[in-house]
């Protein structure tokens, strides 16, 4: 797996949360104040707060019974727009996705990845456009026929009308969701043959943390870097005291599939000679420590099968000298190589000299037993579910105050960027990335200048250089709103992968992005409409 | 007639502004009226006098730009308020993938109406109407006039206090016109107080106590119906039919008292109440056809 399922830190997440939206807020009260003050005087200040009153004052008599009448209306309206004509194209995808996708690969484990992959990923790209259509068309077209009208003079909150929305279209899209769901797992399970069914499981992982040692075997910060461009593992050169020290915490009994430790690693191999091709690999071994104990007890050489998943069952009692069993002390793996902290420590080291072993964190972890494929399954559904009704959200905000078509555009846009660059971003702003200024580099291209060349002192320079200054807080202020799309498909990964999905690295930072836009789309929407004479054209 | 006040107005302008905040057009000017409980008072005047513009002033569609407005006691931004309102818009603007029944629970939901109540009156409303026979067809099948019903309904399903009428007979038949305002007058009857825009002026004289004509957003004239129409100057006697020499003696009568008998005239009845009767007589005796009254004298004589 290319990702690293670091654990979410949810109260940094919340901070930061907080002062984001703590500082938007502010921004916009202080501006507020100002065109008030500007446009009203004395009164401009009354009304200001008045308004943020009001906002309390309708969330707290909010009536469940209108959003909910709006929710059916919302649903009704939809189903009568010949919504459900999406199951058609679904069952049409479904009805012949079997003839291309079978015998795309020989090994069923691969199979059934391309199989998973197209049910949910179909799925997605069926559901999140059209309720995105949905949720940006509906309120301008409330507005421009007018409707609205017979539902504002009724006591109904403008607040609730946006609710009733945003619930009616997440109650119709999770529907919708659940049967292609359901349709999809039936597919899956169909076309995977008997013979393969056993690898249609969610496995469970216990990652650990990873340290290193150079040849010498002093600690350092990473392995060697072999030149490769994807700084993603990092290589131990075999034959020399360098290792990779995995830490795995909390480990218990419970972690045991019959009562074997079960590790699974993927590393990968850069030789510098070709060696013993025979082998059908490098060879390595892993060392169990516990300095608790002054215990170091190593496994047998172990074959590096490359691009494929080399598992090894570790019995519960080992001897001191013999991983696998043989003379020597009997060893309990739990009782005695686990340390007093609940941390077993597995050092991995290559044994073949000349070679190179590469490794990131998650490529060594413990297996624990496995939970049945529709777990893991059903949260990757929750992960479609998730971006669904967050772009619900932004679709129905976003459409309080502009029109239909400018709606869908905007909504697209931040979704796009969203799923696509808010990687790329981050990578800019925390300067991971090393980047000219946009003007500056379209300076340097029109002059053909080298990146490497300073601009020349002067005004030029300085407007450049405040100009890609602003741009940068542009860009600054879109990553701290724009969600980051990417964390849901980050779902999706790990269940084509054959894992169950992480609560703590996949899942909750999905919940916490979806929940952290609930207040700031209801606050925007609410204003959006309140302010906006619905009679206006 | 109670004299206490259901909607005031003082001072009312809206300004309707571009983009920008430059001014487009002063569609009231420093507006002032007031209507009482249980009164139907009709705002009249031509296109883009400033009848809707009021009306969306009351029910918040539009903010004022100055000027104050109070409805049932409460500012026109008040949500509570519209517990207490019905509204029917100039064209009904309703959810059309909706039938009749559908359409009235909906509204009916947005009230504090229990589902016993919403069915009731659904049903009670739709048959007032004269919709009972469409009750099921969305309402993207009904005509103008079966759409201006069904508005009509949805503005009556919380039973209001006030109903506010935006041009309440445009696009319906002389049928439907006349069913309407003999609703609107029914609802005075009930106690309720009407606010009705028009530009149909014989409709508004036909059920109006008072009325307001706006022009070019201020207001011109405001009264009672009887006393702005009243003609102070000449007198009226309407009697049954009478010889030429009878009428010949009542010019004599007149002379002597220093009148002037001006015309002498057997007085028209409107189309209206022509097509109504004729209508009326064709339900009553299909295939045959309608003679009216004047057509009988000529033959008699």
């Amino acid at each position: 797996m290319s990702f690293d399922p670091i654990p979410y830190d949810t109260f940094s997440a919340f901070i930061h949360f907080l002062s984001v939206f703590g500082s938007a807020m502010l921004l916009a009260l202080i501006v507020c104040l100002i065109v008030g003050v500007i446009t009203r005087g004395t009164k401009g200040i009354t009304d200001v707060f008045m308004a943020i009153g009001d906002f309390f004052v309708q969330i707290f008599h909010l009536s469940c019974r209108r959003i909910w009448s709006l929710s059916v209306l919302t649903i009704r309206e939809s189903l009568r727009q010949k919504i459900l004509f999406v199951f058609i194209i679904f069952a049409v995808l479904f009805m012949f996705a079997g003839w291309f996708l079978s015998g795309a690969a020989d090994r069923p484990d691969l199979q059934i990845q391309s199989y998973i992959d197209f049910v949910l990923k179909a799925i997605s790209w069926l559901v999140i456009p059209i309720m995105l259509l949905l949720a940006c068309w509906s309120l301008p077209e409330d507005i421009r026929l007018r409707t609205i009208h017979t539902v504002v003079t009724k006591p109904t909150y403008r607040i609730e009308i946006v609710m009733g929305r945003m619930l009616g279209f997440t109650l119709l899209g999770s529907v919708i969701l659940l049967v292609m769901g359901t349709v999809g797992y039936i597919w899956i399970n169909r076309q995977v043959p008997e013979s393969a069914q056993y690898q249609l499981v969610s496995k469970v992982p216990v990652y650990g943390k990873i340290a290193f040692t150079d040849r010498e075997g002093a600690p350092t910060t990473a392995g060697i870097n072999v030149g490769d461009v994807w700084m993603y593992r990092s290589y131990i050169e075999g034959a020399t005291k360098a290792r990779a020290i995995y830490t795995f915490e909390g480990i218990d009994p419970g972690d045991a599939i019959d009562d074997k430790l079960v590790l699974q690693s993927s590393f990968e191999a850069f030789r510098t000679h070709k060696g013993n091709m025979e082998k059908g690999g490098i060879l390595y071994q892993f060392i169990f420590v516990n300095e608790d104990k002054n215990l170091r007890v190593p496994t047998r050489p172990l074959v590096n099968k490359e691009y494929s998943e080399n598992v090894l069952e570790v019995n519960r009692k080992i001897k001191d000298d013999d991983a696998e069993g043989g003379e020597g002390v009997e060893l309990d793996i739990f009782d005695d190589l686990v340390d007093k902290d609940g941390n077993l420590t597995v050092e991995v080291q290559c044994l073949e000299a000349g070679q190179l072993l590469g490794m990131a964190r998650p490529d060594l972890f413990v297996r624990t037993p496995d939970r049945a494929f529709v777990v893991g399954y059903s949260k990757a559904v929750l992960g479609i579910w998730m971006p669904m009704v967050l772009v619900i959200m932004l679709g129905v905000t976003i459409s309080c105050f502009v029109k239909g078509p400018v709606a869908i555009l905007t909504t697209l846009t931040v979704v796009m960027v969203g799923f696509m660059s808010k990687e790329y971003m981050n990578e800019i702003l925390s300067g991971k990335m090393e980047a000219a200024g946009a003007i500056e580099a379209w300076y340097r291209l029109i002059t053909h200048m080298n990146s490497q060349t300073e601009l020349p002192a002067g005004p030029v320079k300085v407007i450049i250089e405040t100009v890609d200054a602003g741009i940068i807080n542009f860009l600054w202020l879109c990553q701290q709103v724009i969600p980051n799309f990417g964390i849901f498909s980050n779902m999706r990964e790990y269940v084509i992968k054959g894992f169950d999905v992480s609560w703590s690295a996949a899942l909750l930072p999905g919940i916490a992005t979806t929940a952290a836009y609930i207040l700031p789309c209801l606050i925007v929407s609410f204003y959006s409409l309140k302010l906006r004479e619905l009679e206006a054209k | 007639m109670d004299n206490e006040s259901v909607i005031q107005i003082s001072n009312l302008t809206k300004i309707y502004r571009d983009f920008w905040g430059r001014k487009k057009v002063r569609a009231l000017n420093s507006l002032s009226l007031e209507v009482k409980k249980g009164e139907i008072f009709g705002l009249l005047g031509p296109n883009g006098s400033g009848k809707t513009t009021t009306l969306k002033l009351l029910l918040g569609l539009l903010f004022p730009s100055e000027g104050d407005i109070k409805v049932l006691g409460q500012p026109a931004s008040n949500v509570e308020k519209n517990e207490r309102i019905g509204y029917l818009p100039e064209e009904s603007y309703l959810y059309r993938f909706l039938n009749a029944e559908e359409t009235l629970d909906f509204y009916g939901r947005l009230f504090k109406m229990s589902a016993k109540e919403r069915r009731e009156r659904s049903a009670e409303l739709i048959e007032k109407v004269g919709l009972g026979h469409a009750k099921r067809r969305q309402l993207k099948e009904y005509s103008k006039g079966m759409t201006r019903r069904i508005g009509l309904a949805q503005a009556l399903i919380n039973n209001p206090d006030l109903v506010m009428l935006d041009e309440p007979t445009s696009g319906l038949d002389p049928l439907g016109t006349d069913d309407m305002k003999r609703m609107i007058v029914e609802l005075k009857e009930q106690g309720k107080t009407v606010l009705m825009c028009s530009h149909l002026l014989a409709d508004v004289q036909d059920v109006c106590d008072r009325i307001a004509i706006l022009y070019g957003g201020e207001l011109k004239v405001m009264g009672r119906v009887d006393d702005l129409l009243k003609e102070q100057e000449e007198t009226q006697i309407l009697t049954s039919k009478l010889s030429d020499e009878a009428i010949n003696e009542i010019k004599q009568v007149v002379a002597k008292h220093n009148g002037t008998v001006d015309t002498v005239d057997h007085p028209t009845a409107t189309l209206e109440s022509l097509f109504l009767k004729t209508v009326q007589e064709s339900k009553e005796r299909p295939g045959q056809r309608f003679v009216p009254e004047t057509e009988k004298n000529k033959t008699a004589e």
